[in-house]
Order: structure tokens, then C-alpha cells, then sequence
């Protein structure tokens, strides 16, 4: 009869103790191969948009400066993916009983929507600039992106190597926390000099660094160690995909700075940026489908085919009437939550159907069930 | 009856479409494929010809030359039943028809070219009956087949009207070059008296004579069963029809005199159009109607044919093929300028014709449009078909539109949302006209950023639309979250403009640009007159709606002044009406949910209002005192104001999504839960889990552990009651008894061994962990 819930003041530290906070923050952070790489790449990004910022303004080029602020856009992506992957270890508490595991997947719709929103933003001004190409001043273009691209290939290479970490890892204590990075989904894009009413017309490139789609999936609960396996290849290959286009993208950008350099094609910096933008709008629907997928509490698509077998296996247990209202949803990724409502016969044994119910959705990957067993009526 | 058979299939359990393993066929298409692209090319070569030759020798010799080999292969006379005198007659009746039908298709050939001929002429009989039959009967095959029939009709306008073959028209002045007979100087003077150019008689003449062919296939059926095979019909006709054409073919070369300077170059080009035209286009299709479904030939073949027209056409007068055609005189090349060239319409319509084509020719398949009720003892899934379900085939686009519609207009805030969406449109099409009518690319910009914020709009609309759709297999739970979804992407779309605005007026802070603000005031001034608008329909909406639910504001108005190198202009905009938010964080709205919603659009209006209304005092301020630094100014405030009441909702919409237990009740469930505890035979609970689905729905699962010796069913209507009272309206109870742990843990053993079979070893530790806690 103890209250399982304790509402007391534990869980609110007594006064607000911000270094303590943050030092928790930290070791938080780097207690986690994921989040640590992804924190690494974040100082990366950041001090790559801070150099150019204070480039920019030393040589008072506004170009430059309003590229930093873009890269400064785009690390808030990698900010939400590393305070997602933190979030997401906190424990459950009275309000979230589910804990803050779905921050990953919300970290990942929300990245998958800036992904949109830049790609969009990237595409129109390809179009307008199509329509009517600007001159763009080439000088700093070639240098920036070839550093953007370096940048993303640190990325690449970092979250390459977590994936692998991820196919090694699973045997620490803290049950298993595997990762599908979309780490480094950096997008090189170029904008060349859109001020140039200011009598600038300064064209600089600018190539995104990555954005964190961190989907990783610590324990939930205490009791909800999730075995890692299964559903994250796919997004793990679309997440390999996004990067190298991504990559394929930054290598655009230098190969338009060199034709227009080169050959004054200026029509190839539109081309290769609406290019950009259709690779990063493909790319980014697989993730957001899936992530809508899951905060909609759709029945999962990796339990699609197990899910009816199952149910004929309920149903041919002994004394069992009719199932209904079956609700299968994701928690986070592959942590699976099903109810339903058995109807059964009055003489049923309702202790053995319930335990064979429990194991026969076990194995087909469900963690937690709950099954409301209702008497038929005689 | 393939129909039939396949729907049959479609219909008993299995999901896909039943279609013969690939492999097996693939020969047959690859042999359609050649086929077809052989014929695409006999027909070009005998557009070729036709200009040297005249049709009605042209003809005669394609029938003798086909008569001659089939009767080499077939044999009709020495295989076979005896043709009767009354069968010849009937004989003589086809072949004449087929001379007259195929003098007509070649006559329509020489008129617009060989591309037109070929999308228009070789349609599968298959195709056009399924067409006539939507034109003229009522019941025509369903809504894709209507679809499928207007697809043809535009593509066939498409050829009327936008087909600029210029250079035809030219050619119509003089036609002299074939009309040397007097049936094709009565044919022109038929289409000159229908007031047409030149190629677009040729299109009706082609469309005419393909309602003709499809008839008389379909009337010769008969004749060749009692011939006895089609093929012998074929061979026979062939050589009937050349022996009817040939006295017309001697007069004409006894009075005409022919341009033709030797025949003995033309021999390769005929024997390559018998063949290929002819004879092996012939025998393929009906190999591969007897191997393959018929609706699958026809498709396939029309796509085949139509592409590797639009191929050929595309490249025949390259000086490349030029050069590969050695029997294409040189006399000839100047004429090759007057060829009919690819235009933009002819794609368009090739295109269609393509869709059309492969829409008419599939079976009509039934609808799978079902709810679930529930699972058969099998396991399959068992689905209610609604009447109209069963009735439509597919669903058809203006009944869609007009469904939609209707759904909109059902309830009040979509319909708001959707009038104000068609106000915002259409101040956005006008911008746009008149920007590109007076070639301001600032305007034009202007509008597409409209556009681009009208989809918040949509996205509103479409949430709210999608809202009402009920529950299926996949979305067990409905559809109510896309309104808590829909008010997160709109929160975070608000947020990266602001983000932008911010950063694009700190920039233009350091570096204030010159503003050109000419253009600024009259768009401004519309934008805030449409807002007003928005006002006044969303107020009233307001005013009905009990304000029992404070929502979150959030606004935003901003103004972009683009220094675009000739046309700046200022920019305000529209309202952007977030439907579908609001009612996440503000529980106690009992189906007021709505109502709250429409407070946030009206809200959310009134603050965009708000902005344009900065705008134009910043426009004022800059023209009267020259304050270029009051624009930025203006833009900072407003993306600062748009960011801070932007957070509430992404907090809300984010604890939703993140299945908090809704603060709103958390009160009210943890009485409930004190109760459950108190409920006579309750030993304890574990796990309950509380989250908002939707506005309307919040669902709860509990685990209770319960003494051996009570009845379940009470308890877990009492726990459902209480639950129910606290707000949770889709509940379920697992009860748990002692016995049942002592069971789970005899049986773990047991499951063991399944589970390290299927792999599922942490999980069984989950089981054992949740034995051992309990």
C-alpha cells in the first residue's frame, strides 16, 4: 500500500545551482558517446561560425556576417539534438510517467522541419535567382566552402564512427543506448551576395555544418531495457544517405565556385543550389514520415506484420471470445506500447490468458501491454 | 472476363494485385517493345514516302506486299474450311471498309505528320471502347475511367489548340504536292470548308477514322469466326483490298504521271513498312494478348508506341539520321524544313494521352476503402465496407473536391479558416498579376511570400479537416493529434521567420539600406485591409465562442524590406492563421477545443494586423523624418514579440507530444488515483500513464494488483468510472492478482526458451525484473 509516487521536494533541487546544474550537464553529456560526439562537432560548428563572425566584422563584410548567423541557425539543430539526447535520460517523473524519451523523436521531427523550412528557403532563392542571376563575387566563396566542407567531413567521419560504436555497443549497464545519428546533416548551400544593393555584392559561400537528428534511444524506465535491434537500419541508412547528399551537396557549392570562377557560369550557382535544396527536401521525408509516424501514435510499421498473427494467436487461446481495441503505438524508437481488451468466456481462466497474451506480444517486440480482461456476459 | 478474374483475386485477402511472376513475361514485353518501336518507325518512313508516292499506290502496295507474305504463311486456302460465296461477299464488304479506313488514317498521316498520327491513330480498341463507353453510356466504369476519358479529350485539344505547327499552316497554302487525286482534293476541300488549318482537320480526320477502325474491329469479329481466325481474315482481307484498290491504281498511273524516279530504290523502305506496319506488329499483338492480359498488352503497347514516337520525332531530322537514312534522296532535304516539329503541345498532349491511355486500359478494380471492425478468428482483418465504398470504384477528383468541400463548410472555424485562406489567395494573385504585369519583381517576390505563408493556412485547414477522420488500423487512435502537430510546425515555421527577421534587421541595423518606400504603403495598406477583414470574420466567430480558454497569442507581423537592386518595397503580410493549436494546453475545454482554436487564429490575425500597422507607421516615419533606422527598429520589436509569444505553444504542443499527463487534470487524477487505492480489494497500482491524445481525448493505462479473492469486472468498472469522472476517457485496466505473478514466474521458465529463440533476451529480463519488483 506505500505510494509508489513520491511528491515530495526531492526531486526540485532546494535553490537553483547553476555550475552544479551545469557541471551535471556536462558529465551528462560526455558520459554518452553519442551525445559527446555530437557536443564535439557542435564546438566545431560553433567556432567555425565564430571565426567567420569576427572575420566578418574585422573585414566589416556583411556577407559574411550574415552567413555566420545562418551556421548559427543551423547549430540550434545540433543544440536541439544534443538537449534532446539529454533530456531524454531523465528520469520519469509524476507528469511525464512515460519519461522524456520522446524528446529524441521530437528532436528529430523538429530538425527534419528546419531541414524543410532551409530547403525551401534555399530553393526559392535558387528560383528567383535563376530568373535573374546576380553577379556573385567570388573571391571568399571557394576558401569558405572548401573549410564548410572540411567541417562536414569531420562530421561525417565522427558519426560514421558512432554508428559503429553503436553496432559494438550494448553491453554497458545502462542497458543500451544505440544512436541514429543524423548527425552530420550538414547542407552546403551558397548564397552569393543578396545585398548587393548595398554596393556590396560580396558572395560568400556558406555550407552549413550538421544538424544532430539524434534519435537514440536510452532506457526509458527502469525496467524498460531496450534491446536495440531491428527498425534502426533503415533509419540508420537514410540517416547515411542525408549525409552523403549532404556532403555531395558542399561539393556542389566548390563546383559551382570553380565553374563560375572559372568559366563565369553564373548560372551554375542557381542550378547547384536548387539541386541542394531538392536532395535536402528528398532526403528529410523518410525521417519526418517517420517521426510524424510516431508522435501521431501510429502502430508501428515494424509490428504491421506481426501484429495480426498475433492477434489470431489471442484469439485461439482457450476461452477467449473476441479482441478489441487494439492500440499498438512507439514510444521511442523500438520501445513498443500496446493495450487491448479481451473478451472472454465467464469460465475462462483469466490468469493464463493474460500471461499467455503478455509473452505472445513480447515476442513479437511489444514492451509494455496492458490488457483489460472483460467477462462476456452469459 | 479478365475483369472479372482479377478482381476476384483482389478481393479474397490478398493485398496486392495478382499479376503472372515478371520473369515469364518479360520476353513478350521486350518483344511488344521492339514491335512497337519498329512500327513508330515504319510509320515515319512511310511519312516519307507518302510525299513521293500517292497514297493510294502507297497503299496498294503496303496490301499486296502484306498479302503476298501472308498468304505464304498462312495459307488461307489450302488450310481451312471451304469460304462460302455469301463469305466472299462479306469479304469484299471488309476490305473495301478497311481500304477506305486505311486511306484515311494514311490521308490524316500525310496531314499532320507522323508523331500526331501515332498518339493519335494507335490507340488499342480496348482504350477507345472503354472511352465511348464513359462518353455515351451512363454507366461508363466509375470515376477513374471519367478521369481517364478527360485526360484523352484535353490531350486531344491539347492537339487542336496548342499544337503551334506553324510551319503546317505554311505548307496548307500549297498543297499541291498530293492533291492529285480527286478523293484527296474532296477530302481537302471538305476540311478547308470546316474553316481549320491544315494539320487539325488532320487531327479530326484521324479521330474520326479511329471511332471507324475501333467499329469495324469490333464488327469484323464476327466475320472472323466464321472465316475461321483471325489471322486468315487478316490474310484474306489483305488480299481482297489489294485486289479492289487495283484498278483505281492502274487509272491513276495511266493518267497521272508519277514522281517516283526509280522504284528500285524504294523497295527497301516498302519491305521495312509491310513488315514492320504490317505483318510483325500484327502477329505480335495477338501473341502477347494471348499471353498476357489484354488491358496489360494494350497498355503497355500504347506507352511503348507513344515514347518511341515522341523518340523518333525527336530525332529524325537530326542531320545525324539524315545522313543514316541513305535512301532518303537529297531531293528530299529541303522539304525536311517543312517537317512537323515537336512542340510544347504535342508533349503536353503525348503525356496525356500516355495517362489516358494506361487509365482506360486497367481494369477497374474494386475499392478497399473499409473501417475495421475488428479480426476474424483466422486473424484476418475484417473490414465494414460502406455502401458507397462498394459503389465507387475509386474515388473521383470532383467528388473528392466537392466532399472536401462540404466537410469544410460543415464546421464553423474550418469554415472560417478556409473563407479567410481564399481572401488571403486571392490578394495574393493579384499582387502577383499585377507584379508581373508591371514586371516589378519586388511585388512578385512579395507574393511568393505570401504564398509561402498561406501555407500555414493550409496547414491550419487541412489539420482541421484531418481532425475529423476517424480511426484506423494504423492510426488506432485517430487522427486528433494532426491539430497538437499541426500547431507545432506553425509554432516553429513562426519561430524561424522570426528568427530570420531578427537576424535580417540586426543586420540592416548596422548598415540601415535605402529605402525605396513608393512601393511600400499601397501593399501594406492592402495587406492590413485584408487582416481587417480576417478581424472582423474571426471576431464574430470569437464573440459566439464562450472565452472560457485563455489561449496563447501569437503574432507577428513583420515587415521585410528586400534590397533588391532596382525595386525595394516593404512587405507586409497577410494573416497567417494557425488553425489547430491552442487547445493542447487549455484541458478544460469540453469540445470548446475549437473555440479555442478560433481565439488563436483571431488572436494571432489581430496581432499580424498589429503588425502591418508598424509598418506603416515605420514607412510614415521614414518618409516624413527620414528615419531610415525606424524599419529595423519596427522588425526587431516585432520578431522579439513574435518569439516570446510564440514559446507558450511550442511548450504546450511539445508536453503533448511528449505524453505529459495533462497539467490540466493532474489534480483530478491523483485523486482518482487515491480513490482507486481506497476501492474495496485494491491492493496497489503501478504504472499509470496519463496523456492527452487530442483535445477531445486523453487515454490511460494502469496496472492494479488486486486481493485473490475478489471479482475483477467490479473493480475494473469502478477503476474505469472513477478514471472516466477524472477526465480520461479511453482507459484500460490490466488487474493483476497474486496468483497471477506465481503463475508468471512458473511460466517464465518456459518462456525462456522461446524467447532466447526469437531473440528477445533483454526483454525477458524485463519480464523477470517485473516479477521480481512486483
Amino acid at each position: 500500500m506505500l505510494p509508489l509516487s513520491i511528491k515530495d521536494d526531492e526531486y526540485k533541487p532546494a535553490k537553483f545551482n547553476l555550475p552544479g546544474k551545469i557541471s551535471g550537464w556536462f558529465r551528462s553529456i560526455l558520459s554518452d558517446k553519442t551525445s559527446r560526439n555530437l557536443f564535439f562537432f557542435l564546438c566545431l560548428n560553433l567556432s567555425f561560425a565564430f571565426v567567420e563572425l569576427s572575420y566578418g566584422i574585422w573585414s566589416n563584410s556583411l556577407g559574411l556576417i550574415s552567413d555566420s548567423f545562418h551556421m548559427f541557425f543551423d547549430c540550434t539543430a545540433l543544440l536541439a539534438g544534443l538537449a534532446a539526447s539529454v533530456i531524454s535520460r531523465w528520469r520519469s517523473n509524476d507528469s511525464f510517467s512515460y519519461g522524456y524519451v520522446r524528446a529524441e523523436v521530437l528532436a528529430g521531427f523538429v530538425n527534419g522541419l528546419f531541414l524543410i523550412f532551409t530547403a525551401f528557403f534555399i530553393f526559392s532563392e535558387g528560383v528567383e535567382r535563376a530568373l535573374e542571376p546576380p553577379h556573385v563575387n567570388h573571391d571568399r566563396l571557394l576558401p569558405v566552402s572548401i573549410a564548410g566542407l572540411l567541417v562536414n567531413l569531420v562530421g561525417i567521419f565522427v558519426f560514421q564512427h558512432g554508428g559503429h560504436g553503436h553496432s559494438h555497443g550494448g553491453d554497458d549497464d545502462h542497458g543500451h543506448s544505440h544512436s541514429m545519428f543524423n548527425g552530420s546533416a550538414s547542407h552546403g548551400h551558397s548564397h552569393g551576395g543578396h545585398e548587393t544593393k548595398h554596393g556590396h555584392g560580396d558572395g560568400h559561400g556558406h555550407s552549413h555544418g550538421g544538424h544532430g537528428h539524434s534519435h537514440d534511444d536510452p532506457h526509458c524506465h527502469d525496467e524498460l531495457h531496450t534491446p536495440g535491434k531491428g527498425s534502426s537500419k533503415q533509419i540508420l541508412q537514410g540517416v547515411f544517405l542525408h549525409i552523403v547528399a549532404d556532403t555531395l551537396g558542399s561539393v556542389g557549392v566548390i563546383i559551382s565556385a570553380l565553374l563560375m570562377q572559372k568559366y563565369d557560369l553564373m548560372i551554375a550557382d542557381p542550378i547547384c543550389s536548387i539541386c541542394i535544396s531538392i536532395l535536402i527536401g528528398v532526403s528529410v521525408v523518410p525521417l519526418l514520415r517517420e517521426s510524424i509516424g510516431i508522435l501521431m501514435q501510429q502502430t508501428p510499421p515494424a509490428l504491421d506484420n506481426a501484429l495480426p498473427e498475433c492477434y489470431q494467436r489471442v484469439q485461439q487461446l482457450q476461452g477467449v471470445y473476441n479482441l478489441q481495441e487494439p492500440h499498438f503505438w512507439t514510444l521511442c524508437t523500438d520501445v513498443y506500447i500496446g493495450t487491448l481488451k479481451l473478451l472472454i468466456a465467464p469460465d475462462a481462466d483469466s490468469k493464463w490468458i493474460l500471461s499467455q497474451t503478455h509473452s505472445i506480444f513480447t515476442q513479437a517486440g511489444v514492451r509494455q501491454l496492458y490488457v483489460q480482461i472483460e467477462v462476456a456476459a452469459m | 472476363m479478365d475483369d472479372k478474374y482479377s478482381s476476384n483475386v483482389l478481393s479474397s485477402g490478398k493485398l496486392g494485385r495478382v499479376e503472372v511472376p515478371n520473369a515469364r513475361l518479360t520476353r513478350y514485353i521486350v518483344l511488344l517493345l521492339v514491335s512497337k518501336l519498329l512500327k513508330a518507325l515504319g510509320i515515319f518512313e512511310s511519312y516519307d514516302l507518302l510525299k513521293v508516292v500517292h497514297i493510294v499506290q502507297f497503299i496498294f502496295i503496303l496490301k499486296l506486299g502484306c498479302a503476298v507474305i501472308l498468304v505464304f504463311f498462312q495459307k488461307p486456302f489450302s488450310s481451312g474450311k471451304v469460304i462460302s460465296k455469301r463469305q466472299w461477299i462479306k469479304l469484299l464488304k471488309h476490305a473495301v471498309i478497311s481500304c477506305i479506313i486505311s486511306l484515311l488514317g494514311f490521308f490524316g498521316l500525310t496531314l499532320c505528320g507522323p508523331l500526331r498520327t501515332l498518339l493519335l491513330f494507335e490507340h488499342s480498341d480496348l482504350v477507345v471502347i472503354a472511352l465511348l463507353s464513359v462518353l455515351f453510356t451512363s454507366s461508363g466504369g466509375g470515376p477513374s475511367k471519367t478521369r481517364g476519358a478527360a485526360l484523352f479529350i484535353v490531350a486531344v485539344i491539347c492537339l487542336l489548340l496548342f499544337d503551334n505547327d506553324d510551319l503546317m499552316a505554311k505548307m496548307a497554302e500549297h498543297p499541291e504536292g498530293h492533291h492529285d487525286s480527286a478523293l484527296t482534293h474532296a477530302l481537302y476541300t471538305a476540311i478547308a470548308f470546316l474553316g481549320v488549318a491544315d494539320h487539325k482537320g488532320g487531327v479530326v480526320l484521324l479521330v474520326v477514322s479511329l471511332c471507324l477502325k475501333i467499329g469495324f474491329h469490333t464488327a469484323s469479329r464476327k466475320l472472323s469466326v466464321e472465316i475461321g481466325g483471325a489471322k486468315r481474315l487478316y490474310a484474306l482481307d489483305n488480299l481482297v483490298s489489294s485486289v479492289v484498290l487495283l484498278p483505281w491504281v492502274i487509272v491513276l498511273s495511266a493518267t497521272t504521271e508519277s514522281k517516283v524516279e526509280s522504284w528500285s530504290a524504294l523497295i527497301l523502305p516498302f519491305g521495312m513498312i509491310i513488315f514492320s506496319v504490317m505483318i510483325l506488329e500484327f502477329y505480335v499483338e495477338s501473341i502477347c494478348v494471348t499471353k498476357m492480359e489484354a488491358p496489360r498488352c494494350a497498355r503497355y503497347g500504347a506507352i511503348f508506341l507513344f515514347l518511341s514516337g515522341l523518340l523518333l520525332a525527336n530525332f529524325w531530322t537530326h542531320p545525324l539520321t539524315d545522313q543514316l537514312r541513305t535512301m532518303s534522296k537529297s531531293s528530299q532535304q529541303d522539304s525536311t524544313e517543312t517537317e512537323h516539329v515537336l512542340s510544347g503541345g504535342v508533349i503536353v498532349s503525348a503525356v496525356f494521352f500516355i495517362m489516358a491511355d494506361s487509365i482506360l486500359s486497367s481494369p477497374s478494380k474494386k475499392g478497399q476503402k473499409g473501417t475495421l471492425v475488428g479480426y476474424s478468428p483466422e486473424g484476418t482483418p475484417l473490414y465494414n465496407f460502406m455502401g458507397d465504398a462498394l459503389q465507387h470504384t475509386s474515388q473521383s477528383l470532383p467528388h473528392f473536391i466537392k466532399e472536401s468541400l462540404k466537410q469544410i463548410l460543415e464546421e464553423y472555424d474550418s469554415r472560417q479558416i478556409f473563407y479567410f485562406l481564399c481572401l488571403n489567395l486571392a490578394f495574393t494573385f493579384v499582387e502577383l498579376f499585377y507584379g508581373v504585369w508591371t514586371n516589378s519583381l519586388g511585388l512578385i517576390s512579395d507574393g511568393f511570400h505570401m504564398l509561402f505563408d498561406c501555407s500555414a493556412l493550409v496547414l491550419g485547414l487541412f489539420a482541421a479537416l484531418m481532425t475529423r477522420w476517424k480511426a484506423t488500423r494504423i492510426f488506432s487512435y485517430g487522427y486528433g493529434r494532426v491539430e497538437i502537430l499541426s500547431g507545432f510546425i506553425n509554432g516553429l515555421f513562426l519561430m524561424v521567420i522570426a528568427f530570420f527577421v531578427f537576424v535580417e534587421s540586426i543586420t540592416r541595423l548596422v548598415d540601415p539600406p535605402n529605402i525605396n518606400t513608393d512601393m511600400l504603403t499601397p501593399v501594406s495598406v492592402g495587406g492590413l485591409l485584408v487582416n481587417l477583414v480576417g478581424i472582423c470574420a474571426f471576431s464574430h466567430a470569437h464573440s459566439h465562442g464562450a472565452a472560457k480558454s485563455s489561449c496563447s497569442s501569437h503574432d507577428h507581423g513583420h515587415s521585410h524590406g528586400h534590397g533588391h537592386s532596382e525595386h525595394n518595397h516593404g512587405h507586409s503580410h497577410g494573416g497567417h492563421g494557425h488553425g489547430g493549436h491552442g487547445q493542447s494546453s487549455h484541458g478544460h475545454s469540453h469540445g470548446g477545443g475549437m473555440n479555442a482554436n478560433m481565439r488563436g487564429v483571431f488572436l494571432h490575425v489581430l496581432a499580424d494586423t498589429l503588425g502591418s500597422v508598424g509598418v506603416i507607421i515605420s514607412t510614415i516615419l521614414i518618409r516624413q523624418f527620414g528615419w531610415l533606422i525606424a524599419d529595423p527598429i519596427c522588425s526587431l520589436f516585432i520578431s522579439t514579440l513574435i518569439f516570446l509569444s510564440v514559446i507558450p505553444l511550442l511548450t504546450d504542443a511539445a508536453e503533448v507530444l511528449l505524453l505529459r499527463t495533462p497539467p490540466e487534470l493532474e489534480k483530478d487524477l491523483n485523486i482518482a488515483l487515491e480513490k482507486i487505492e481506497k476501492v474495496e480489494g485494491v491492493l496497489s497500482y503501478r504504472d499509470p500513464h496519463f496523456w492527452r491524445h487530442s483535445a477531445s481525448a486523453v487515454a490511460g493505462t494502469i496496472h492494479l494488483q488486486l486481493m485473490s479473492d475478489v471479482v475483477e469486472q467490479r473493480i475494473i468498472q469502478q477503476v474505469t468510472a472513477i478514471l472516466k469522472d477524472a477526465g480520461v476517457n479511453n482507459v484500460s485496466v490490466q488487474v493483476e492478482k497474486e496468483a497471477y505473478f506465481q503463475h508468471m514466474s512458473g511460466l517464465s521458465t518456459g518462456f525462456h526458451e522461446v524467447l532466447a529463440m526469437t531473440q528477445h533476451m533483454e526483454s525477458m529480463k524485463y519480464l523477470k525484473d517485473g516479477t521480481c519488483i512486483m
